[in-house]
């Protein structure tokens, strides 16, 4: 993939690895000096405190930015990550692995999260995900990634999703101590007035001048990522979507272009606009808080971050040429060749399991003759789905006590909504890891129709 | 007259709100001597109305001199806050001059009052005062009554219609406070409150406009001019000038229209044309894949087999799933999709990805000159049967 040797382009990275180590450095300062001005800093062991620890960090990396300034193999050898580390995260990036691995992360975020919204712990994972990017960027093929053009945005999207994802379950959390104390939410204790002019204006103006510069710093340093003039005939390998759009594309992968182009685009809007109609929960309104509003809180973040970010994520760096999946430290191979060899569900029950041919209608035959035959094919298929869509919301208000006052408290018709709404949601994990582990390709496939599910 | 001197809504009832907690607990915070002195006091309106003008007070608190002083020396703030101040003073003198409206609550001290006539009580206050508000910016020692006097000195002014009837700004400020049923003892109030009010403010009359803003009758035309006589012309033949005007309109937009139709049907077509010949069958060896075609045409010529039958034949290049430009590629033997990783044989069957149905086919023949020929308007679809149509290959 490069067109020079490695010790040319650990030289062509040196500079901005230093720069970036050192603007860790300055990070760590900053906050070591702030907390210790303040006197804020927790107390961990005796008098040691936690601004010790930032000034520390802050020293590591002042130490580590000239290592990376010299550009020099040998050196740089020991700010990378070691090939057997890189190999693991390879694997780790499976597909399998990945998209299970990232509901299993969140979860335990989730669990711990009275833990994990704590500002010393927050601050010592961001200064570990900072750290493990100035690792990997020695390693070709991630810089590659990440510093394409294209994906800068993503990257600075992953940081700021955490601090917004972390801002917010902060002040959750702080709201939910406090209501366990019997007290109102800060946001209506400090319920205080705000001018339009001068105070939001002002902020306003200040944002605009600031994105403004930021702009101006990005259109000079990064170049626009043009590519080569269109051609009907000739599509760029891998041929990606706008970044925003890659969660869509990777939905593309699973299912029909109607299905994943038209039909579950709309519904993630129409669900949207269900959501004032089914939330029956009042608590919540004009403050931060999670245990008032668990049910909504978990859907939502798995909606946004699991279904959403990770899949953008997952588009951006892990798909390569021919769509293939690729670890990131994996060098983009075009002819990379993967078992792909996709099988509907109604050959797997038919040819598979029953040991048969699949059901095929004459090639004279009458209409009727032919749809019958078509329907009684995928018959599996479609019991399947309707058992899966009519079934599971019966079931879940029989077993789960949860559900049951779910469907008291909405009513027949506002609870198979929000069952279906969720079920459909559910849908795309599920045939994804389908897809991946048995190499499902439709549960329903009837090409004859341009129907397949 | 703004209305904003007016103690909105939310501040009556945050007043009353604070009224009844102190009811309900029964102490009262000692540092307020105001509301406790006037407790005692059986005019209940005074009561209700500074009340209602303490938050405007909370929120400029500034000494009670400064109202002292005459109005050239105070700042616009201070004249401001008098201003706003100026209806609780009203309202209490308003209070003394009706004796009527404190028999309304006759026996009751404030401490009894229900929330609605505390409400109605400040909006009677606020009515009151509102009259004197603006001279009472410019002046903040005159009295509401002195103001209430210079009232019809400017009666232009008014042009917003006051309920000045006390009680239909009673019933209103009942219905705001609580809509929906009443007690009866709640009806029996209302109804002793209604008769007991003063005389009506006198209604005030529009003077008569002056001769000289009496609209002017337009001078009649002398003679037929030669517009008119033009119009009458278009208007005999047309049937009036605006059906002239609809009649071009109509007539310009079937123009453009014929012009767009016109446009989708060009004397020269930049295309390549669709049917076109590929050279000689020979020039294929048995399992190649020609892309030679692709840039222009979009068409692969394979020489392969197709249910153990060995033909030539042209798969399109498009995928079958969303339309990207599938790479032959030449390693795997397959062809393979940059956009979502469906996958085809040599054949174009599909294998993998997302792809739902196999690569379409043209229609191909041997020419009269023994070249292949192929026709890209034909194509065939082998989910359909249709790639057993002997248009679709030629067989070898």
């Amino acid at each position: 993939m490069h067109g020079h040797n490695e010790a040319l382009f650990l030289e062509e990275i040196s500079s901005f690895l230093g720069l970036y180590y050192l603007f860790l450095a300055a990070l760590n300062a900053g906050a070591a000096f702030y907390l210790w001005r303040r006197g804020r800093g927790i107390r961990l062991i005796g008098p040691i405190r936690s601004f010790h620890c930032w000034l520390l960090l802050a020293l590591l990396f002042t130490m580590i930015a000239p290592l990376a300034f010299s550009g020099d193999p040998q050196v740089m050898r020991w700010i990378s990550l070691p090939p057997s580390v890189r190999d693991f995260i390879d694997w780790l990036m499976g597909p399998v692995v990945y998209s299970v691995g990232t509901v299993a992360v969140l979860t335990v975020l989730f669990v711990g999260r009275r833990f994990f919204v704590k500002p010393t712990v927050a601050w010592l994972m961001l200064n570990g995900a900072l750290l493990f990017m100035g690792l990997a960027m020695t390693d070709p093929d991630f810089a590659d990634i990440v510093r394409k053009p294209d994906n800068v945005p993503i990257v600075g999207l992953i940081y700021l999703l955490g601090y917004f994802t972390w801002l917010g379950a902060y002040l959750a959390v702080e709201n939910d101590k406090r209501i366990q104390q019997g007290l109102p939410p800060k946001e209506k204790e400090l319920d205080e007035k705000v001018l339009v002019w001068p105070d939001l204006v002002y902020t306003e103006l200040i944002c605009m001048i600031a994105v403004t510069a930021l702009l101006f710093v990005w259109a000079i340093c990064i170049k626009a990522p043009l590519e080569e003039p269109a051609s009907a005939v000739k599509t760029p390998n891998p041929s990606k979507a706008p970044w925003y759009f890659l969660g869509l594309q990777e939905m593309l992968v699973y299912y029909d272009p109607w299905m994943a182009g038209v039909v579950l685009p709309s519904l993630i809007i129409f669900g949207l606009m269900a959501i004032p109609y089914l939330d029956f929960n009042k608590k919540g309104n004009g403050y931060y808080t999670i245990d008032e509003r668990k049910f909504s809180y978990i859907v939502f973040q798995f909606g946004f971050i699991v279904l959403w970010v990770t899949l953008i994520v997952l588009g951006t760096f892990l798909r390569g040429p021919n769509w293939n999946f690729f670890g990131p430290f994996e060098t983009w191979d075009p002819h990379k060749v993967e078992a792909l060899n996709n099988v509907d569900l109604s050959e797997f029950f038919w040819v598979r399991w029953l040991q048969r041919a699949r059901p095929r209608p004459p090639e004279d035959a009458g209409m009727l003759i032919k749809v019958g035959v078509i329907l009684i094919r995928e018959l599996p298929g479609i019991l399947l789905l309707i058992g899966y869509f009519a079934i599971t919301p019966a079931a879940m208000v029989v077993w789960s006590r949860f559900f049951r006052e779910l469907f008291k408290k909405m009513g027949l018709f506002r609870y198979m909504t929000m069952m279906f709404l969720l079920q459909v949601m559910l849908l795309l994990p599920v045939k994804m890891v389908c897809r991946w582990s048995f190499n499902l390709k439709y549960f329903i496939a009837i090409p004859e129709w341009m129907l397949n599910f | 007259m703004s209305e904003g001197n007016k103690p909105s809504i939310e501040e009556i009832l945050a007043t009353c709100r604070r009224l009844d907690q102190g009811r309900k607990s029964g102490a009262r915070p000692a540092e307020s001597p105001q509301p406790k002195a006037e407790i005692s006091s059986p005019a209940a309106p005074e009561l209700a109305a500074a009340e209602a003008a303490q938050p405007v007070k909370e929120s400029q608190p500034q000494p009670a001199a400064v109202e002292r002083r005459p109005a050239s020396q105070m700042s616009v703030e201070e004249v401001l806050a008098a201003a706003r101040r100026k209806p609780g003073q009203a309202a209490a003198t308003g209070g003394a001059q009706k004796p009527a409206e404190a028999k309304a609550a006759p026996a009751k001290t404030g401490a009894q009052m229900s929330v609605e006539e505390v409400l109605a009580a400040a909006r009677r206050g606020a009515a009151a005062a509102k009259p004197a508000e603006s001279p009472a910016a410019k002046a903040p020692q005159k009295t509401a009554a002195a103001a209430a006097e210079a009232k019809p000195a400017a009666p232009e002014r008014k042009t917003v219609p006051v309920p000045a009837d006390t009680a239909s700004i009673l019933a209103a400020a009942r219905a705001a406070a609580k809509p929906g049923p009443i007690s009866k003892a709640e009806a029996a109030a209302r109804a002793k409150a209604a008769p007991a009010e003063p005389a009506k403010p006198k209604a005030l009359s529009m003077p008569e406009r002056p001769a000289y803003l009496q609209p002017r009758p337009k001078p009649e035309p002398a003679g037929p001019s030669r517009r008119s006589f033009f119009g009458a012309l278009v208007g005999v033949i047309f049937g009036s000038s605006l059906a002239v005007g609809f009649a071009s309109l109509f007539v310009t937009n079937l123009l453009w229209l014929l012009g767009l139709a016109r446009f989708m049907f060009p004397n020269i077509l930049t295309e390549p044309p669709t049917v076109f010949k590929v050279g000689y069958p020979d020039d294929y060896a048995p399992g190649q894949v020609e892309t030679r075609f692709v840039a222009q045409f979009g068409v692969w010529i394979v020489r392969y087999e197709y249910q153990g039958q060995p033909q030539i034949f042209a798969l399109r290049t498009v995928c079958t799933h969303l339309g990207c430009t599938p790479n032959w590629l030449e390693a795997e033997q397959k062809f393979k999709c940059p956009c979502h990783g469906s996958g085809f044989y040599k054949d174009g069957i599909n294998f993998e990805g997302p792809a739902p149905r196999p690569l379409e086919r043209y229609a191909i023949r041997i020419a009269e000159d023994g070249q292949l020929e192929v026709d890209k308007s034909r194509r065939f679809q082998e989910e359909l049967g249709q790639w057993k149509d002997p248009a679709s290959f030629v067989p070898v």
